[in-house]
């Protein structure tokens, strides 16, 4: 149970891209070809491992219908890192990109790693929006990019894990206030020392009380 | 508005001062029209010392002069804070005011105002500025902000949290709150979220999202857990707001290890210094927020995994500790039970160390013989007793070991005299004079039958010894016993719940309970018997009872089978009746309370009538009676005709299921023959092609062999006429010296190519002679070749003595050439004559020579003679292969005919291996070389070999 550190992660993007499939696929292993549409959020967790220290991920994956629009924002400005997901089979999905970025970009702390996720890469014969397109964007808007597919794994497991490495390198390069929990980490119980800076009235017991 | 003022005005007359309304209509427009900011901030604060005692006027015509203030004077904190204070006096009903107000009629109208205004104030763009407005540090600004805010949540709690929603950062502006140093503030704070959270699924994710879990513990913590004031009762019940039915929370909660921290919450121990109200107060929210995380109607996976939890972190055990402990007041307790009852309910692990608690005493009992000894006490509160049923059932679900254990403690063999059992302590309840008691005991005991039929027949092995001198009755009979005697209804009740429970799906316990002959009339009696409003409960599960007795009858009593039981309903009650009784079960309240959730939870002892697994029980069972009932004895057997056709049905399936499977385990393995077949078949192919690569290397080797023949023709000619037009001279004889023993050099390898060729003909032909009898034409063509090989070989033989011959003369030729060479130094006459001579004697030799040429123009035309014969020789081996692709087609078509015919398949085994056996002989010819040319070969040809060798 013990973490070095904890990252809170959302997954955004347009609605059926499979955001919540990625997430089960992540978190349960498994892939359930129907699934309900999400209401608001839906929150899920694992525990990974980067240059041998526990990290905890603590995923909020959010409803991708214009609806949810503006309970999903409250999720942007707590949140280390983001999964922006569109769907390689609906080009649309891959217009409304745009849209996210900059709802993204004007509600996440600036430091906030975006990782954009072609998800539904099995449906190759469906194909509408090609990879060197996604690679394109992710390089004009200097995001992380990948294709995945939810249904048979690939790259899943790499998608969530090179985004925590990103923040990691961040951590370590000291782009990322660790203290501010407001940023989307938290320091492990193990990890605070004594003599690291509180930010509010709760940092103390924060650390001795756990376990 | 006007309606207001009506309102008002009547008001006035009554007593209040006459200038209320004036005033305030004076401060408004100082409010709205003075351009001094003290002079409208003196009129905000003159307007707020008013708004409590003319709410009414300051109500109507401040509003929006007050929302005004707001907008425009956001710099000035003072006045902000008195338009807070103003608007929070106007829209809250709070108990100042009630106090004041004696009558109720003026109560209910004060509720009316607060409510009426706050619809004045709920315009989008207010609450939004209102949130602003909170961003403000200053304390006389936030505090009235979040007094403002908590009052409209109360009134118009879903449409505040819409736009709270809707506004950018709403919720974690709000959230900060937490975090203010000023106490005041985050305890009000509390009150805002928690009315914020208020059935509000989306609102209470994102709170928990913006760390709500790690501040409200963290407070918790500070305060001093249970001991701590009333903050820590207000923490606890926003972390309630946020838990309650919001599974994907929980699951945060689970996972962001927050369960652990809850344990310090109950280790309160043994100390009896003080329960105080608040203690029991946070004590009791605390156990219900543990209960929220396991409660029975969350999602099976989630509950299972905080269980797991919440073991393993040892909050459990602690729990345990203080079900054990002495001096806990009554209702911590209670409900101490109730949470434990959860933390255990259908996980195995936590029923298992739950069996093992032991209560401090002396000696030790087991926690459950003591919750159980409280059951049965009348003593004991109705909600303890209530509560112990409760935890029984928790630790009885999903736990056949434990319902065995309980079991156990109540048969002959295992029961143990010298202490309490849990057994005991159940019959003790189910034949006391206490009803409430015979009803838990009756419902626990059946709870120890539900779902295992092994219990349920193992329960009918209990014997009760009854008053001295009597037999003993077994348990049973002694039920059935105490239902005749017409004891209370809830007693009753109980007993026929148990009796149903123990029937229903064991045609064993039916049987015993039909032997006894006195049971049944009992039964119709009760049923049809036209009794009171209470009665109809019993006679329902009367008619129940009976209905099991019918449906799980396996017609072994011939008194009793299921037919006779049928005709007893149609002739004593009646089918209409006895469904109606039936059916009244299900239309009963209580049964529709019982049936909501797991608990036991009554309002008064005397409703203790219906327990949740048996209206489970019920609806399963209320259909297939009556279709039992109903059912003819035609129809009856018709269905088990039916029965009987589809059990052959499936017989015959199974069987062709496994025919079919026998038949995919047959083609599995010919599948594999065949794909071994092929790899031979290819393997030949593949040697048939090596084969076939040799005989072209054999052929091009042949023909380097007559290009070089033909060469040694033409050296022969030009040395031929070399001699003739120049006459002798020394390096001619030379070269020609060099070129005959380079001739030589070249027939002797000449040769040995040919005694190879012939080998390998030979070898050919013996194969070709051993492959089948049509193979006989080329055998008998390479024998012709071989004959032909053996003529040109004594050619060669022939010629090459005339060579040797040749040779030797040219050597005597040389050496008179030498001769000649130191005579013609000393005189040219002597030299003319023997120039003659050798004149002659190289005519001779031409002729020879041309003799020799002749002989080897019949060689070279004797080899492409041989050549053709190879050529032929070839083509039967070509042959051979279209008979070896044949007999692959041959094998192709067995192939095809083993798929077809399953039955066959031996035969076609022994076809295949016949083929086989001729693809091994044509294998092993082919294969092995080695052989043949050691063996076969060896045999006819080394004679000829060794006598050629001599000649060489």
């Amino acid at each position: 149970m013990a973490y070095a550190y904890l990252f809170k992660y959302i997954i955004i993007g347009d609605t059926g891209v499979g955001k919540s499939c990625l997430l089960l696929q992540f978190t349960d292993k498994r892939f359930q070809p129907v699934h309900d549409l999400t209401i608001g959020v839906e929150f899920g967790a694992r525990m990974i491992t980067i240059d041998g220290k526990q990290i905890k991920l603590q995923i909020w994956d959010t409803a991708g219908q214009e609806s949810f629009r503006s309970i999903t924002r409250s999720y942007y400005r707590g949140a280390a890192g983001a999964l922006l997901v569109y769907d390689i089979t609906r080009r649309d999905t891959f217009n409304h990109l745009t849209t996210w970025l900059e709802d993204a970009r004007q509600h996440s702390n600036s430091n906030m790693v975006i990782m954009l996720i072609a998800n539904k890469s099995d449906l190759e014969s469906r194909r509408e929006v090609k990879k060197e397109e996604g690679e394109a964007f992710a390089r004009e808007h200097g995001l992380i990019f990948m294709e995945t597919s939810a249904k048979t794994a690939s790259n899943v497991e790499e998608a969530f894990i090179n985004t925590a490495k990103e923040i990691y390198e961040k951590i370590q390069e000291g782009v990322f206030d660790i203290n501010n929990e407001a940023n989307g980490i938290k320091i492990g119980p193990q990890h605070s020392t004594p003599g690291s800076p509180g930010s509010h009235m709760g940092g103390q017991q924060a650390g001795g009380g756990c376990c | 508005m006007n309606f207001l003022r009506g309102v008002m005005g009547g008001q006035q007359s009554s007593g209040v001062q006459p200038s209320g309304a004036e005033t305030i209509q004076k401060l408004c427009d100082r409010v709205a029209s003075s351009t001094l900011l003290e002079d409208r901030r003196d009129a905000v604060r003159a307007l707020k010392s008013l708004s409590k005692k003319y709410r009414l006027e300051v109500g109507t015509q401040a509003m929006d002069h007050l929302l005004n203030v707001l907008q425009t004077d956001r710099s000035d904190s003072e006045i902000i804070g008195y338009a807070l204070d103003t608007l929070y006096n106007i829209v809250s009903n709070d108990m100042e005011e009630a106090a004041e107000s004696e009558e109720e009629n003026q109560q209910v109208q004060t509720e009316d105002l607060g409510v009426q205004f706050t619809e004045l104030f709920m315009k989008q763009e207010n609450v939004t500025l209102l949130l602003s407005i909170l961003e403000e540090f200053d304390f006389h600004v936030r505090w009235p902000g979040v007094k403002l805010l908590t009052t409209l949540l109360k009134q118009q709690g879903p449409q505040v949290q819409q736009i709270v929603l809707v506004s950018p950062m709403g919720v974690s502006r709000l959230m900060d709150l937490l975090d203010d140093s000023r106490e005041v503030i985050r305890n009000d704070g509390l009150l805002l979220l928690q009315q914020l959270t208020k059935g509000n699924a989306a609102i209470q994710k994102i709170v928990a999202f913006e760390n709500a879990f790690e501040r409200l513990l963290d407070i918790i913590t500070e305060e001093g857990n249970s001991d701590g004031g009333i903050v820590v009762e207000d923490c606890l019940i926003l972390l309630q707001n946020l838990l309650k039915y919001n599974s994907s929370n929980q699951n945060f909660f689970k996972e962001g290890s927050y369960i652990q921290r809850m344990k310090p919450w109950f280790e309160v121990g043994d100390d009896n210094s003080g329960w105080s109200a608040q203690k029991v107060t946070n004590l009791h929210l605390m156990l219900q927020l543990v209960r929220v995380l396991v409660s029975p109607v969350n999602p099976p996976g989630s509950t299972s995994s905080c269980q797991k939890v919440m073991y393993q972190c040892g909050l459990l055990q602690q729990l345990c500790i203080i079900l054990m402990a002495t001096g806990v007041p009554a209702d911590i307790l209670t409900e101490t039970i109730n949470t434990v009852s959860e933390v255990i309910r259908g996980s195995q692990i936590n029923q298992d160390y739950f069996a093992s608690v032991n209560a401090p005493s002396n000696p030790p009992r087991p926690a459950i013989v003591v919750l159980l000894m409280s059951m049965v006490n009348e003593r004991q509160p109705f909600v303890l007793r209530c509560a112990v049923l409760y935890c029984f059932q928790c630790f009885l679900y999903k736990n056949q070991k434990g319902q065995a254990e309980i079991v156990a403690t109540l048969l002959p063999s295992t029961i143990d005299a010298t202490s309490l059992s849990a057994g005991q302590m159940l019959c003790g309840g189910l034949f006391s004079t206490d009803s409430l008691s015979n009803w838990c005991a009756a419902v626990a005991l059946a709870h120890a039958l539900l779902e295992n039929s092994t219990q349920k027949e193992q329960l009918l092995r209990v014997q009760l010894a009854t008053s001295i001198g009597n037999p003993p009755v077994s348990l049973l009979q002694q039920c059935t016993n105490i239902l005749s005697q017409g004891s209370k209804v809830q007693t009753r009740v109980g007993l026929l719940m148990l009796l149903c429970t123990w029937l229903s799906n064991c045609p064993i316990a039916v049987t015993h309970f039909l032997h006894n002959a006195s049971n049944v009339p009992f039964l119709t009696a009760q049923i049809s018997e036209n009794l009171g409003e209470e009665e109809q409960l019993v006679q329902g599960l009367c008619a129940l009872l009976l209905g099991i007795c019918i449906y799980y009858n396996d017609s072994s009593l011939e008194n009793n089978t299921k037919e006779k039981l049928k005709q007893l309903i149609e002739k004593r009650i009646g089918k209409e009746i006895f469904i109606e009784k039936l059916v009244f079960i299900t239309k009963h309240e209580y049964y529709s309370k019982a049936a909501q959730k797991p608990q036991p939870s009554f309002s008064s002892p005397d409703h203790m009538m219906f327990d949740h697994e048996f209206t489970k029980l019920v609806k399963e069972l209320e259909a297939v009676i009556i279709k039992a009932v109903y059912k003819s004895s035609e129809e009856d057997k018709k269905e088990e005709e039916v029965k009987k056709s589809l059990e052959q049905h499936d017989n015959i399936v199974s069987h062709y299921k496994n025919v079919i499977r026998e038949q995919d385990i047959q083609i599995e393995e010919l599948k594999q023959s065949v794909s071994s077949l092929q790899a031979k078949n290819e393997q030949f192919q593949t040697t048939v092609s090596q084969q076939l690569a040799q005989i072209q290397q054999h052929k091009d080797q042949y023909n380097i062999l007559k290009v070089q023949l033909g060469k040694e023709n033409q050296h022969h000619n030009t040395h031929n006429s070399n001699a003739q037009v120049n006459g002798f001279q020394p390096e001619e004889v030379n070269r020609l010296k060099e070129e005959i023993e380079e001739l030589k050099k070249q027939q002797d390898l000449l040769k040995g190519e040919l005694s190879e060729k012939n080998v390998l003909i030979q070898n050919l032909s013996s194969q070709a002679g051993a492959q089948i009898g049509q193979v006989t034409g080329a055998s008998e063509e390479a024998a012709e070749l071989q004959k032909d090989m053996e003529t040109l070989r004594s050619q060669l033989i022939v010629q090459s003595s005339e060579i040797n011959r040749l040779q030797t003369e040219r050597l005597e030729l040389l050496q008179k050439l030498e001769a000649n060479a130191t005579k013609t130094a000393s005189g040219d006459h002597a030299t003319e004559p023997k120039n003659n001579e050798h004149e002659e004697k190289l005519a001779n030799l031409l002729k020879e020579l041309n003799s020799t040429k002749e002989e080897l123009k019949t060689v070279s035309e004797e080899k492409a003679s041989l050549k053709l014969e190879l050529d032929s020789a070839r083509s039967t081996a070509a042959i051979l292969q279209d008979e070896k692709q044949k007999l692959t087609l041959e094998v192709i078509e067995s192939k095809k005919e083993q798929d077809d015919l399953l039955i066959l398949l031996a035969d076609q085994d022994q076809k295949i291996l016949s083929l086989k056996n001729k693809l091994k002989e044509l294998g092993e010819q082919v294969e092995d070389e080695d052989d043949l040319e050691s063996g076969d070969a060896g045999d006819e040809d080394d004679l000829d070999e060794d006598g050629r060798e001599d000649d060489i």
